[in-house]
């Protein structure tokens, strides 16, 4: 075992005398690599904890940052302003041939799902929902000229399936398909919505316009762009994207990650501390072999590349240690929050616990230094002195 | 040319805003390859003499010589770096480090050297006194005789002037310290210079000179020495004659020597019964 390392003590003999210290007061040292060991699991499984959060939570919310929504702005006159064909040609033509362009009309009208007393509920007209929505069960036609699309919990609630039929407005349709309910809170959320063709709903212009783009960035600037060149002259559109929530729910958990850190920083902050006293300690254990070394010819750095070393040894072994411990931490927490172990090797992860371990060694170098520094500025006279 | 030197050397201590002068004007010259004793009782100032030579400590006034040049008010690390080349150091309290082995400790002065030859030497240090089966055993698996010979081979790893001996035979027993003052003879053999601060008048059998000091001054420098000299003589003479029998057993020493006497520095007493001519008498074997 000490064979396979001695060319490493050959050309560090620090290491070597930092290493035999160390094994002298075994539980002393295994005790203060302990603490390195907790404050590198602590740092790392926080800070995974909170990226495995953040990522997951994303995740759930997916279209959020992706969708613009444009209304037509409200003219002066107070009657509900809607979009002419020529308006929808527009956005799209900002938007750009990569969006996908989905207008549609809004009703608040009867509808009864069952035999039972029609009540009032927002219908929505759009022209081709295959665009934007899935079918959980059933399938959407496209061109989309008859039947109903209902929403997954309003179908849930009220047993609706393909085939099943609902009146709107006095007029029976069949229902074709069940939309799947979309992920995260964008503005084609359709849980508890009725969508019929749009010529079903009358000749009047459209009520909105749902632009999905690739990301979030893209529908920021497509946000911006439709602003620009829509509204220059005078208030056509109002625009709304969820950029800025996206963002601002991006910064919470950035701010959420580093007080956990910071929590597990602490812990890294007690372990630096218990390193400083065992070395203390161990300066005053051996005061008298420290003045003997520097007697025999030791210059002060020698004393200190010694007693550095041995802080750092032990700063490093607590945060191998640490590491793999960490690793383990990752794969429950993946576990336990996205229902996979996979996701614990994100290389974001490995950053975390890279920043964990360079600050185990780290602190524990910081702690090696006033003892060090102290032993090798102690007068050999007074060492040997007794 | 003195290995090393004092010139009127002395120490004053600061303790507690009063003045302690512990050494108060030594002059004291060894050469190459003599072995000599510093005798005298506690506060006498002996260990502090020898911490001067050792460059562990500068002098209040006067100079220390290494092969006559001036290593007074060196920087801190000239001192270390002139200490590692020419001084060796062996303890009362042995002062191994538990941790290495024997031969790991004869290699510790010469650990950051980096030199590959450093292992060869320590095995042959160790071989010289001895300890040749006993390279790889820990301070705590050794007799106190066998530590102090590891001791001993540590303060010649770096091939030393002078080697200084602070109790040498202090922790142990008459025998094993009649060994270790034989390996120091041995010593001396190589033109190693080796000083050694004592309370034990055995070691007085083995050395060329005598040193005497007595309350910070040396020998016939002491103002007031009769008193105390008187008593350390006498006791040293009742155990001179018991000795005698030993020493002529291990045949360390045999014959009478005035050579010796008219040799030495002012002050110093020499031991008729005790000194060896081969030995002592630096003056011929410096020549």
């Amino acid at each position: 075992m000490t064979g396979m390392l001695d060319p490493i003590y050959r050309r560090f003999p620090a290491l070597l005398m930092a290493r035999r210290n160390i094994g002298r007061t075994k539980i002393r040292s295994i005790l203060a690599a302990l603490g390195i060991v907790i404050g590198v699991i602590a740092i790392a499984s926080l800070g995974m904890f909170g990226l495995t959060l953040r990522y997951n939570i994303q995740q759930n919310l997916g279209d959020i940052g992706n969708q613009v929504q444009v209304s037509p702005a409200s003219d002066d006159s107070g009657r509900l302003a809607t979009f002419s064909e020529r308006d929808i040609r527009d956005i799209e033509r900002v938007a750009g041939p990569d969006a996908t362009v989905v207008p549609q009309k809004q009703r608040f009208i009867p509808v009864a799902l069952d035999r039972g007393e029609p009540e009032n509920r927002i219908v929505r007209g759009i022209a081709r929902p295959s665009e934007i929505y899935e079918a959980r069960s059933g399938s959407i036609p496209d061109p989309y000229r008859s039947g109903a699309l209902v929403g997954a919990t309003l179908a849930e609630e009220n047993d609706l399936e393909p085939g099943s039929t609902i009146t709107v407005d006095g007029s029976t349709v069949r229902v074709l398909a069940v939309l799947e309910a979309s992920q995260g809170l964008g503005f084609s959320n359709v849980g508890d919505s009725v969508i019929l063709p749009a010529n079903r709903l009358g000749d009047r212009g459209w009520d909105q316009v749902t632009i999905t783009t690739e990301s979030s960035t893209r529908a920021n600037q497509t946000a911006v762009a439709l602003r620009e060149e829509l509204n220059d002259r005078r208030e056509r559109v109002e625009v709304q994207d969820f950029s800025d929530i996206a963002d601002s729910i991006g910064q919470t958990f950035q701010t959420l990650n580093l007080f956990l850190i910071g929590i597990g920083s602490i812990s890294l902050l007690v372990a630096g501390i218990s390193i400083l006293n065992v070395m203390l300690m161990s300066t005053v254990e051996r005061r008298e072999e420290i003045g003997v070394m520097r007697a025999v010819g030791f210059q002060k750095m020698d004393v200190l590349k010694i007693m550095l070393s041995e802080a750092t040894l032990l700063g490093f072994v607590g945060g191998v240690v640490g590491i793999v411990f960490s690793v383990a931490a990752g794969m429950i927490i993946n576990h336990v929050i996205t229902g996979t172990v996979t996701t614990a090797f994100r290389p974001q992860n490995f950053v975390y616990i890279g920043l964990a371990f360079a600050f185990g060694v780290g602190t524990a170098l910081l702690s090696g230094f006033y003892p060090a520094w102290k032993a090798a500025n102690e007068r050999p006279v007074d060492a040997l002195r007794g | 040319m003195a290995v090393i030197e004092a010139r009127d050397v002395v120490k004053r201590y600061e303790t507690g805003g009063e003045t302690l002068t512990a050494l108060k004007g030594i002059d004291f010259a060894v050469e190459a390859g003599e072995f000599v004793s510093i005798m005298g009782p506690s506060g006498s100032g002996k260990t502090t003499l020898l911490n001067l030579l050792g460059l562990l400590d500068d002098p209040s006034e006067g100079q220390i010589l290494l092969d006559g040049e001036d290593v007074t008010g060196l920087s801190e690390r000239e001192r270390t770096r002139a200490r590692k080349r020419t001084i060796g150091f062996v303890f009362q309290n042995f002062y191994l480090i538990p941790t290495l082995t024997a031969r790991e400790n004869v290699e510790i002065p010469a650990l950051f050297d980096h030199d590959p030859t450093v292992t060869d030497r320590a095995t042959d240090l160790l071989e010289r006194v001895g300890l040749g089966d006993r390279l790889e055993h820990r301070p705590d698996e050794l007799s106190g005789g066998q530590k102090q010979r590891v001791a001993i081979s540590r303060s010649l790893i770096n091939e030393p002037r002078v080697v200084l001996a602070d109790e040498p035979t202090g922790n142990l027993d008459r025998e094993t310290g009649r060994q270790i003052l034989d390996e120091f003879v041995s010593v001396t053999e190589q033109d190693v210079a080796v000083i050694a601060v004592t309370h034990d008048e055995l070691v007085n059998e083995y050395v060329d000179r005598k040193v005497e000091l007595v309350d910070g001054y040396m020998g016939e420098d002491a103002p007031v020495s009769t008193g105390s000299a008187g008593g350390t003589v006498g006791g040293a003479a009742d155990r001179s004659v018991d000795s005698q029998g030993a020493s002529e057993r291990t045949g360390a020493a045999d014959d009478s020597d005035d050579e010796d006497a008219s040799g030495t520095d002012a002050g110093t007493t020499t031991d008729p019964f005790l000194s060896d001519p081969e030995e002592g008498g630096g003056g011929d074997r410096n020549a």
